[in-house]
C-alpha cells in the first residue's frame, strides 16, 4: 500500500517542477521540504533568466538549452519574469578573440545576438563605463525565485500535487533493495511521519547527496557558495554582462526594486555555509568597477549568497582551484539503480534555474515510465498562473496604490480577492506595513495566515516584507501583532524579532559602510535601544 | 541633476519619515501618503517602470518642508517634480480631467494672465469680484470660487531715472506678484535701494518658472529660465548682484537656475538674493543706512515655506527688529497653505484652507489679545492668504523699512 506514488524531495525551483509535471501528468506525488519552499539555492542567485550567451562559448549545451527555455518561461510565467533584454560589453580590457568566439556560439546555439551603438548604449545606460568597446543585445530577462517557486507548487496543487514544508527527510524506507518510503520529521510540532511510495526524486540540491546519504549511497555534489550584493535601487534597466569569460563580479541584473551584482565560487564543505565574507564583497566590488565606475559610492543594502550543488563527476578539472567554475552547470540524471543498485531512486544534481523545467521535464519522463504512464509532458504548454481578472485588477488599482496594486498582483494572483476584501472591511488595511517594498497590512495578513507560513521569513519570501531599503528597520515591529493574531502557529514574538532582525544582519554586516551603515545605526536604535532586544528579558 | 547625483539623492533616504510627519499636505489629509511615500519610495518602482497615478503626485504643494525636514539632505520635492514630469512625459492622463489640464495651463501663466489684467486692472478686478464669473471659472476651469484671486494693478516697469555713473548697481527681479498684482511694493524696493546708494536696473525679465513648475509645465519653466538668465548673463559677468523680494523666484533663482544648461547658470546661485538678505549683508559690512526715525508698530511675521528653504534664516525679522520701536512677533505657526496656485484649485481649496488654519487662529488670537495689528510676510502668495484666512492685513516687510527711512511712493 503507498500514500503516493512520487515523493519528491527539496522544494527548490526543480522539485517544484517535479511536482508540477508529474501531477500534470496524473501521477500522485508529494514533495517534501526542510524548511520553506525556496529559501535555499532557488533563491539565492542573481535572479537572471538566461538566454545562454553567457554559455555560449565554454558550454554549448547549456547554451541552447538556456535560450530554449528562456523562450518556453517568458510565456508560461510572464508574472515572474521581467522581459529586460540583457547586454554583453566589451571593456577595453576584454580580448577581440573571445568576442569573435562569442558570437559564433551565439550562432550555433542559435541565441539572436544585435550590437548596439555606443552611442545609444550611453543613452539608455547612463551609468555604464565609458571604457567600452563593443556593445550586444541578447534576450536575456529577470526572473524572481520566489514567485516562480511559488507559482509552481500552487500550479501543481490544482493538479492534485500535495506539498510538506518544513518536514525534513530522517532516511529512506528501503526493502530489500527497493525504496518503498520515506521517513520524515515534522520540524514545527516534532511529530515524525511515514509516507510510503514506489518512487523517490531526490531534489535537494546542495542538500541531495545527504539525502542518499541516509541509505549510504554516495553522491558526490560539490558545494560552490556564489555571494552576491544587492544594490539600494535599478542602477541599470537591463542585465548587463562583461563580454569574456564567466568570471567573478561581472554581472549586473535589475531585479525588482534593486540591483544584484553577482558572483563569486567558491567551494565550500557544506549548504550550510552561506555567510557571505567581506573579501568577496570587495572582490565583487573591485570587478564590479568594470562596468559601473564609483561601484563604491552606490549604496549596497545587503550582501547574500547560495550554494550551487555541482556535479563532481562532470567536472573537467577536479580539484583545481577554479573547480567551481569549472564544473559543468549542465544537470545530470542518475538513477541509483544502475549506479548502487537501489530500485526506485532518482536524484537529479546540477543545472541552474533558468533549465529548472526542462531538468524536471526528464526527470518527469523517467518516474513516468517507470510507472507506467503514458501522458506526455505538458508543463511548456500551459501558463504557470492565469490571467488576473480585469474587474480584480481594476478593484486593486481602486483600493491601494498603483505600485502596491500592481506587485501584489503579481504575486498573489487569484488570491489577492481575499486582500482586496479585507480592505474593503476596513480600508486601514490599505496602509503600507512594509513601505519599501509597498506591502500592504492586509496582503501580510493574508500570507500570515497561509498554513505554510510559519516563521517571518516565509512571509519575507512570499511578500518581499523586510527587502528593501530599510531592511527591516520600520516593517519587524509593525508586523508582530499581525503574527500574535496567529494563535500558537508562530514561536513567541520576541523568538521571530531576534531571528529576523539576525537573518538581516547577516547580510548587513559585511556592507556595513556610507548610508547603509547609517541605516544600521538607526535600525539598532529602535531594536537594541528602545526596544531593548539585547537585555535579557526580566 | 545629473544621473549619479539622482542615485545618491535616492541612496540618502534612510526611511526615518521625518518629512511625511512635518508635510502639511498629509497632515490635513490622509490620502495623500506624503513625502516619503511619492518620493523616494515610489521612485524605486519608476525606476523599474511603474508610474504612480499623477493625481497622487498632484496632492504635493511644492512647499518644499520635506527637504528642510530631512535630516539626509534628501531633494524630495525634487524627486517628485521629476517624477510628475515623467508621468506626464509618458503620456498619463491626470484621472481627473482636460478640465485640470487647461487649469495648468491657466494657471501655470502667471506672466500671461498679469499681462492681460493690466491691460485695464479696474475691470479685471470688477469681473473677478462679479460672483457669477467666479461660479463659471469653477465650474469651467476647477479654479475654486472662494479662492483669494489677487486684484490686478498697473504693471510694475522699474523706475526711470538719470543713473549716477558713481552708484554701485543691483538688477531687481520683481517676479509676477510684484509686476502685476502689487507694483507699489516693487516701487518700494526700488525707493530703498536707492536710498542706499544704489542705481535699480530692471530689464524685462519672464516668469520665473515656478508656477509653471507647479503646474506641470516642465519645459516652458526651463525655458523661461534659460530667457531669464540670457538677460541676466551680462550684469552676472559683471559681478551685479540680483536680488528679488519675492521669496519663491529666489529659491528658483538660487536653486533651479544652477541646473540651467546657459551661461550665467553657474554664476547665479552665489550672485543672488533674497532683498532682506542682502540688505542685511550691507549691514553686516556697515555700509546699510541705519539712520532710522522711530516706527511705533507691532506686527505678526510668518516665514514662508520658500524662505525657510533658501537656509537663510528670516533676516527681515532681524532687520525690522533693528528699527526703533517695531515689535516683531515671529508666529511659527506653519505653512499658510496657498502654495502659489495650489489652494486655488477647486479640489484642493479646502485642504489649503485647513493647512493654513493653524497659522491663521494664531494670527486671530494674537489680534485679539492685542499682541498686534498687522501682519508681514515676504511672500505674496502668503499675504493673500493670510488675509484670506485670517481678515488681517497683510503687507511686505519692506513697507516698514519705508516708513523708517521716511521714504514714500509719489503716484
Amino acid at each position: 500500500m503507498t500514500d503516493y506514488q512520487v515523493v519528491i524531495v527539496g522544494g527548490g525551483a526543480t522539485g517544484v517542477g517535479i511536482l508540477r509535471d508529474l501531477s500534470m501528468r496524473g501521477i500522485s506525488a508529494l514533495l517534501l521540504e526542510q524548511g520553506d519552499l525556496a529559501h535555499g539555492t532557488s533563491s539565492r542567485f542573481h535572479g537572471l533568466l538566461h538566454s545562454g550567451a553567457r554559455y555560449a562559448v565554454k558550454d554549448p549545451v547549456s547554451a541552447a538549452e538556456c535560450i530554449d527555455e528562456n523562450v518556453i518561461l517568458k510565456q508560461i510565467a510572464a508574472h515572474c519574469i521581467s522581459d529586460t533584454g540583457g547586454w554583453f560589453v566589451q571593456s577595453s580590457e576584454d580580448a577581440q578573440s573571445y568576442v569573435e568566439q562569442w558570437i559564433r556560439g551565439c550562432a550555433y546555439a542559435h541565441i539572436p545576438i544585435r550590437e548596439i551603438s555606443l552611442a545609444d548604449a550611453y543613452l539608455k545606460e547612463p551609468l555604464m563605463s565609458k571604457d567600452v568597446l563593443r556593445v550586444f543585445e541578447v534576450p536575456d530577462a529577470t526572473v524572481d525565485g520566489f514567485k516562480l517557486v511559488w507559482a509552481n507548487a500552487k500550479s501543481a496543487k490544482r493538479y492534485g500535487g500535495d506539498y510538506k514544508t518544513y518536514h525534513q527527510v530522517e532516511r529512506l524506507i528501503l526493502d530489500n533493495k527497493r525504496i518503498v518510503g520515506v521517513a520524515a520529521k515534522n520540524l514545527v510540532n516534532g511529530e515524525e511521519i511515514m509516507v510510503h511510495c514506489e518512487v523517490v526524486v531526490n531534489a535537494g540540491g546542495a542538500w541531495a547527496s545527504q539525502i542518499v546519504g541516509t541509505i549510504g549511497v554516495p553522491l558526490d555534489v560539490i558545494c560552490d557558495k556564489g555571494t552576491l550584493l544587492a544594490f539600494n535601487q535599478r542602477l541599470f534597466q537591463r542585465v548587463i554582462n562583461r563580454l569574456h569569460p564567466p568570471s567573478d563580479g561581472d554581472i549586473f541584473v535589475p531585479h525588482e526594486t534593486i540591483t544584484i551584482l553577482g558572483t563569486t565560487s567558491e567551494i565550500v564543505d557544506s549548504p550550510q555555509e552561506n555567510q557571505p565574507r567581506e573579501p568577496e564583497v570587495k572582490r565583487l566590488l573591485a570587478m564590479g568597477e568594470k562596468l559601473l565606475p564609483n561601484l563604491m559610492g552606490h549604496r549596497v543594502i545587503r550582501a547574500f549568497a547560495g550554494v550551487r550543488p555541482l556535479h563532481r563527476e562532470d567536472s573537467e578539472v577536479p580539484g583545481s582551484v577554479e573547480e567551481g567554475r569549472e564544473v559543468s552547470r549542465t544537470f545530470v540524471l542518475i538513477d541509483h539503480e544502475v549506479h548502487d543498485g537501489v530500485e526506485g531512486l532518482i536524484s537529479i544534481v546540477g543545472g541552474k534555474f533558468t533549465t529548472y523545467r526542462l531538468m524536471a521535464e526528464k526527470v518527469s519522463d523517467w518516474v513516468a515510465e517507470k510507472l507506467g504512464n503514458t501522458a506526455p509532458c505538458s508543463t511548456a504548454k500551459e501558463n504557470l498562473m492565469s490571467e488576473i481578472p480585469q474587474d480584480l485588477r481594476k478593484q486593486a488599482l481602486r483600493l491601494l496604490p498603483c505600485v502596491a496594486a500592481e506587485k501584489m498582483l503579481e504575486r498573489l494572483g487569484d488570491d489577492a480577492e481575499e486582500v482586496l476584501t479585507k480592505i474593503m472591511d476596513d480600508p486601514r488595511k490599505g496602509q503600507m506595513l512594509c513601505e519599501c517594498e509597498m506591502v500592504s497590512v492586509a496582503e501580510v495578513e493574508k500570507v500570515a495566515s497561509d498554513e505554510d507560513s510559519h516563521h517571518l521569513a516565509d512571509i519575507r519570501r512570499k511578500t518581499r516584507l523586510g527587502m528593501g531599503t530599510c531592511q527591516g528597520a520600520f516593517c519587524t515591529y509593525r508586523v508582530l501583532p499581525l503574527l500574535g493574531l496567529e494563535n500558537k502557529k508562530f514561536d513567541p514574538l520576541q523568538d521571530e524579532l531576534k531571528r529576523f532582525i539576525n537573518q538581516r544582519w547577516k547580510g548587513i554586516r559585511p556592507v556595513l559602510w556610507g548610508q547603509q551603515l547609517r541605516e544600521t545605526e538607526l535600525t539598532r536604535a529602535i531594536y537594541a535601544s528602545i526596544l531593548q532586544l539585547n537585555e535579557n528579558p526580566g | 541633476m545629473n544621473e549619479q547625483d539622482r542615485v545618491k539623492n535616492l541612496d540618502a533616504c534612510i526611511k526615518c519619515s521625518a518629512c511625511t510627519a512635518q508635510c502639511p499636505v498629509a497632515t490635513v489629509y490622509p490620502f495623500f501618503p506624503g513625502p516619503k511615500n511619492v518620493g523616494p519610495d515610489a521612485e524605486r518602482f519608476r525606476l523599474e517602470g511603474i508610474l504612480m497615478n499623477a493625481g497622487c503626485l498632484n496632492y504635493c504643494s511644492n512647499c518644499k518642508t520635506c527637504e528642510i525636514t530631512c535630516p539626509s539632505g534628501v531633494k524630495i520635492t525634487e524627486i517628485i517634480l521629476r517624477a510628475r514630469e515623467k508621468a506626464k512625459l509618458a503620456g498619463q492622463k491626470d484621472e481627473a480631467k482636460f478640465q485640470h489640464r487647461v487649469r495648468d495651463l491657466v494657471l501655470g501663466r502667471a506672466e500671461y494672465l498679469g499681462r492681460l489684467g493690466t491691460i485695464w486692472p479696474a475691470l479685471t478686478n470688477g469681473l473677478l469680484g462679479v460672483p457669477l464669473v467666479r461660479g463659471l471659472m469653477e465650474q469651467t476651469l476647477g479654479i475654486s470660487r472662494q479662492a483669494p484671486l489677487p486684484a490686478y494693478h498697473r504693471k510694475f516697469k522699474g523706475i526711470k531715472k538719470t543713473w549716477h555713473s558713481a552708484n554701485k548697481q543691483v538688477v531687481f527681479f520683481p517676479g509676477c506678484f510684484v509686476t502685476y498684482n502689487d507694483s507699489l511694493t516693487g516701487l518700494a524696493v526700488v525707493k530703498v535701494l536707492e536710498h542706499n546708494g544704489y542705481d535699480v536696473i530692471v530689464p524685462a525679465f519672464h516668469c520665473c518658472g515656478v508656477p509653471l513648475q507647479a503646474n506641470a509645465h516642465f519645459r516652458e519653466a526651463r525655458e523661461n529660465a534659460r530667457e531669464n538668465l540670457s538677460l541676466m548673463n551680462p550684469y552676472l559677468q559683471a559681478g551685479i548682484p540680483i536680488i528679488t523680494a519675492c521669496t519663491s523666484c529666489g529659491l528658483a533663482l538660487k536653486e533651479e537656475y544652477p541646473n540651467i544648461d546657459a551661461s550665467g547658470a553657474e554664476l547665479i546661485g552665489q550672485q543672488s538674493y533674497d532683498l532682506f538678505e542682502f540688505l542685511w549683508k550691507l549691514h553686516e559690512r556697515g555700509e546699510l543706512r541705519e539712520d532710522f526715525q522711530e516706527v511705533l508698530v507691532s506686527l505678526g511675521y510668518h516665514t514662508p515655506c520658500h524662505l525657510k528653504a533658501q537656509g537663510i534664516g528670516t533676516p527681515s525679522v532681524r532687520l525690522l527688529r533693528m528699527i526703533p520701536g517695531v515689535r516683531v512677533n515671529n508666529l511659527d505657526a506653519g505653512c499658510c497653505g496657498l502654495s502659489g496656485s495650489y489652494g486655488y484649485k477647486h479640489e484642493k481649496y479646502e485642504l489649503a484652507m485647513q493647512i493654513g488654519n493653524p497659522l491663521f487662529e494664531r494670527v486671530q488670537l494674537c489680534v485679539s489679545k492685542g499682541e498686534f495689528q498687522s501682519m508681514t510676510t515676504e511672500c505674496g502668495g502668503c499675504q493673500v492668504q493670510i488675509q484670506h484666512g485670517s481678515g488681517v492685513e497683510t503687507k511686505h516687510p519692506i513697507w516698514v523699512l519705508m516708513q523708517a527711512y521716511g521714504l514714500a511712493i509719489n503716484h
